[in-house]
C-alpha cells in the first residue's frame, strides 16, 4: 500500500526539482488542460508511463474521462489501447491508491499486451473529485517511491480540478445573479406579463374575425368571455404598475378614515366568498371592536392581493382570517394550508418583481402584488411579515397601529 | 394537405386558441403542455407539424426542438412571446422551420402552418426514426435511452452524444477530428486521446466482446465507423 511509504520517501535532486516545477506549473496554468499538459511534461522524465487518463466524477456519481494522453508505446492503437477503466472504477469505489496488472495473449511479442495500471483517487477535503490513472506497458512495476510521487502529482491534479469547479461555480452564480437582476428588469417583466393577456385578446379577437369560418353561439361566447377576462387582467396589471410606481415615488393618495376592523373583515370575507365560490374562508374575531385609521379601499386591496395569491399558489386550501391584538397594535393573520414558501424566498417575496422561480412558469403573476401590499401597509404605519412551513402552509401577519382615545376626538 | 399537428404550450388558453383554429382547417390536433411531453409525443404519434412554445416547465421549447431534431425532421414552428433577434436566430439554428411571435393573429398562424406544410410536402418524405437497432444494440431517441440485449445501459451525456454520431451515420467513416468537433467542440479538435478513451468506454459498455467490436469499429488511419448490418 502506497500510504505506508509516505514518510520514507527520499527525493533525489532531480525529483525535488520536478516537484518544485510542478507546483509552479499548477499555480500558473491558465486552463486545466494546459496545467495537465505541463504536469505530464515535467513528470514523464522522472516517472515513466505510457498513458495517462483523468476521469472526473460526474454529478450523478459516475466517471467521465476529460483528459487523456498516450505518450509512450502503442500510440497508434488508439481506442483499442488500454485506458484503465477497471482500475479507475476500483480506485473510485474504495478511495485508495490501486494497482492492477494485466497480461493478454501475445505479451512476448507486443509489450502493450502487458499492462501495469496505477489508479489514484483524487480527493480534496474529504471530497472525491475523480481518478487519475497511469498506465505502463511492458513494465517495470510501479515502485513504492514512484507511487508516492504519483500520489503527490494526484494531489496537484485534485487541486486543479477544485479550481476548475470553483471557476464554474462562480460562473453559474454569476449567471444566476444576472437572472435575478433580470427580475428587476422592468422591460423583461413588461414583455412577458403584459403580452400574455394581450396575446389572448389579439388571438381570440382575430379568431372571431376570421371571414372564412363561422363559430356557433357557445364558442363565440366562450371566446368573448376570454377576451373580457384578459382585458380585466391587463387592466389590473396596468393598475398595479401605476400603483407601484406611485408608491415608489410616494405620490399615492390615501383617504384615511376610522375603520372598525371586525366589520371590515366580515364584509371582506363575504366579498371574497362571492368572488371565489369554492373557497372556504374562516373568520375568527378574537378581539372585537378594534379600530384603526385606514384607507378602506387600499386595505381591501391588501387582503385581496394576499388571498388571490393563496388561491393561485395554494389551490384548494381553506383560508383562515384571525383578528386579535398584540401590544398596541391590531394583528390580522391570513393563513393558508398550501405547499408553503421555501425560506430562501420568504425574505424576498415583498421585493418589487420578485417571483418564486418554480412557480413562475405555471402561475401567472407580475411580482408586484406583495410589493404593493407592503408599501400600502407601510403607508398606514403598519408592518407585514410572512411565515411559512413547507408542506404546511403560509401565514401573513399584518400589524396596524390602534387608534388611541385622543385619536378618536380628532377624527 | 391535411394532417396532424402537435401543439405545445403550458397556457391552456393558447392550446384552446390554436386548437379551435386548426380544427376548422381539418387538421387533427395533438396537445402537450411541456417540452418533455412534446419530445415523447413526436416519437410516439408522428405528427406532421409541431407548434412549439418556448417558455415552458420541465423542458423548454429550444431544448425540446434540439431533442426532436436528434431523430426527426418533422417541421417545427416556434411560437413565443420572445421575439428578439437572438431568440429567433437561436430557434432557427436549433432546427426550427419558422417562428411566430406572440401576439399573433389567427389568420397569420394558419397561413404559416399552410406555408410550412407546403414546403415540407415539396421537399418530400420526412425522416423520422424513433427506435434505432444495430444487432443487440437499441437506442430510443425520444427518451434518450440505450439498451444492450434489452437491458438498459447508462451512458454519460458525452458518451450518448458520441453514440448518436455513429447511429446517424451508419456505414460512414467518421474522422477523429469530425467526432471531436461535433461532440466536444472546436477547442477539442486536436484532443484525440479523449476520443480514444471515450470510444474504449463505449465499447466496454455496449460491445459483447470489447476487443472484437461489432458496433464501433476502428478503421485504421481513417477513423471509426458503425458498419451496416
Amino acid at each position: 500500500m502506497a500510504d505506508q511509504n509516505n514518510g520514507a520517501v527520499q527525493l533525489q535532486p532531480q525529483e525535488l526539482d520536478a516537484v518544485y516545477t510542478l507546483s509552479q506549473a499548477v499555480a500558473s496554468a491558465i486552463s486545466t488542460e494546459a496545467a495537465l499538459d505541463k504536469i505530464v511534461k515535467i513528470a514523464r522524465p522522472i516517472f515513466i508511463f505510457d498513458n495517462i487518463v483523468l476521469y472526473e466524477k460526474l454529478p450523478e456519481n459516475g466517471l467521465d474521462p476529460t483528459y487523456a494522453r498516450a505518450i509512450g508505446r502503442g500510440r497508434f492503437r488508439e481506442a483499442d489501447l488500454a485506458w484503465g477503466e477497471v482500475v479507475a472504477n476500483e480506485a473510485f469505489q474504495n478511495g485508495r491508491t490501486t494497482t492492477r496488472f494485466e497480461e493478454l495473449d501475445g505479451g512476448s511479442t507486443d509489450r502493450t499486451n502487458i499492462r501495469h495500471f496505477l489508479g489514484l483517487p483524487l480527493r480534496l477535503a474529504g471530497q472525491s473529485k475523480g481518478v487519475l490513472v497511469f498506465i505502463r506497458f511492458g513494465g517495470p512495476v510501479f515502485t513504492p517511491d514512484q507511487i508516492s510521487l504519483a500520489e503527490f502529482i494526484a494531489l496537484h491534479v485534485a487541486q486543479i480540478l477544485e479550481r476548475k469547479q470553483l471557476v464554474n461555480q462562480i460562473a453559474n452564480l454569476e449567471a444566476k445573479r444576472r437572472l435575478d437582476s433580470l427580475q428587476d428588469d422592468f422591460i423583461a417583466m413588461i414583455s412577458h406579463e403584459l403580452l400574455t393577456p394581450l396575446g389572448f385578446i389579439k388571438g381570440y379577437a382575430t379568431t372571431l374575425l376570421r371571414e372564412d369560418t363561422s363559430w356557433d353561439e357557445s364558442t363565440r361566447r366562450e371566446f368573448l368571455s376570454i377576451i373580457d377576462e384578459e382585458s380585466d387582467r391587463l387592466r389590473n396589471l396596468i393598475d398595479n404598475l401605476l400603483d407601484s410606481s406611485r408608491l415608489q415615488a410616494g405620490t399615492l393618495q390615501m383617504a384615511f378614515q376610522t375603520v372598525r376592523l371586525d366589520t371590515f373583515l366580515k364584509e371582506l370575507s363575504l366579498r371574497v366568498r362571492s368572488m371565489h365560490e369554492d373557497l372556504r374562508v374562516d373568520l375568527e374575531l378574537r378581539t372585537p371592536g378594534l379600530q384603526v385609521s385606514a384607507d378602506p379601499t387600499r386595505l381591501t386591496q391588501v387582503f385581496e392581493n394576499i388571498i388571490s395569491n393563496a388561491t393561485k399558489y395554494a389551490p384548494g386550501s381553506a383560508i383562515k382570517l384571525i383578528l386579535d391584538k398584540k401590544n398596541l397594535q391590531a394583528r390580522i393573520s391570513v393563513q393558508d394550508y398550501g405547499p408553503g414558501i421555501a425560506s430562501e424566498h420568504l425574505d424576498r417575496i415583498f421585493q418589487r418583481f420578485y417571483r418564486v422561480q418554480q412557480s413562475s412558469t405555471s402561475v401567472r403573476g407580475s411580482g408586484l402584488g406583495l410589493y404593493i401590499t407592503r408599501k400600502i401597509i407601510q403607508a398606514h404605519d403598519g408592518e407585514i411579515d410572512a411565515q411559512s412551513h413547507l408542506g404546511l402552509g403560509t401565514t401573513f401577519q399584518i400589524y396596524l397601529p390602534l387608534l388611541q382615545k385622543s385619536d378618536f376626538s380628532q377624527s | 394537405m391535411i394532417g396532424s399537428i402537435l401543439i405545445v404550450d403550458d397556457e391552456p388558453r393558447y392550446l384552446r386558441l390554436m386548437e379551435a383554429n386548426l380544427i376548422t382547417e381539418g387538421y387533427r390536433v395533438l396537445k402537450a403542455t411541456n417540452g418533455q411531453e412534446a419530445v415523447h409525443m413526436v416519437g410516439d404519434k408522428h405528427p406532421d407539424l409541431v407548434l412549439l412554445d418556448v417558455m415552458m416547465p420541465v423542458l423548454d421549447g429550444f431544448a425540446a426542438c434540439q431533442r426532436i431534431r436528434e431523430f426527426s425532421t418533422v417541421p417545427i414552428i416556434i411560437v413565443t412571446a420572445r421575439g428578439n433577434e437572438n431568440d429567433r436566430v437561436r430557434g432557427l439554428d436549433l432546427g426550427a422551420d419558422d417562428y411566430i411571435v406572440k401576439p399573433f393573429s389567427a389568420t397569420e398562424l394558419l397561413a404559416r402552418v399552410r406555408a410550412v406544410l407546403r414546403r415540407a410536402q415539396n421537399i418530400g418524405s420526412s425522416f423520422q426514426q424513433t427506435i434505432f437497432n444495430h444487432a443487440n444494440l437499441r437506442i430510443d431517441f425520444a427518451r434518450a435511452e440505450v439498451f444492450k440485449d434489452d437491458r438498459i445501459v447508462y451512458l454519460s451525456a458525452t458518451e450518448y452524444r458520441l453514440l448518436l454520431q455513429f447511429a446517424h451515420n451508419v456505414g460512414s467513416v467518421l474522422t477523429s477530428e469530425q467526432l471531436l468537433v461535433d461532440v466536444w467542440g472546436t477547442e477539442y479538435r486536436e484532443d484525440k486521446e479523449i476520443l480514444w478513451v471515450s470510444i474504449s468506454r463505449l465499447r466496454q459498455k455496449l460491445e459483447t466482446d470489447a476487443k472484437n467490436p461489432q458496433h464501433i469499429v476502428t478503421r485504421s488511419g481513417l477513423g471509426y465507423t458503425m458498419p451496416p448490418l
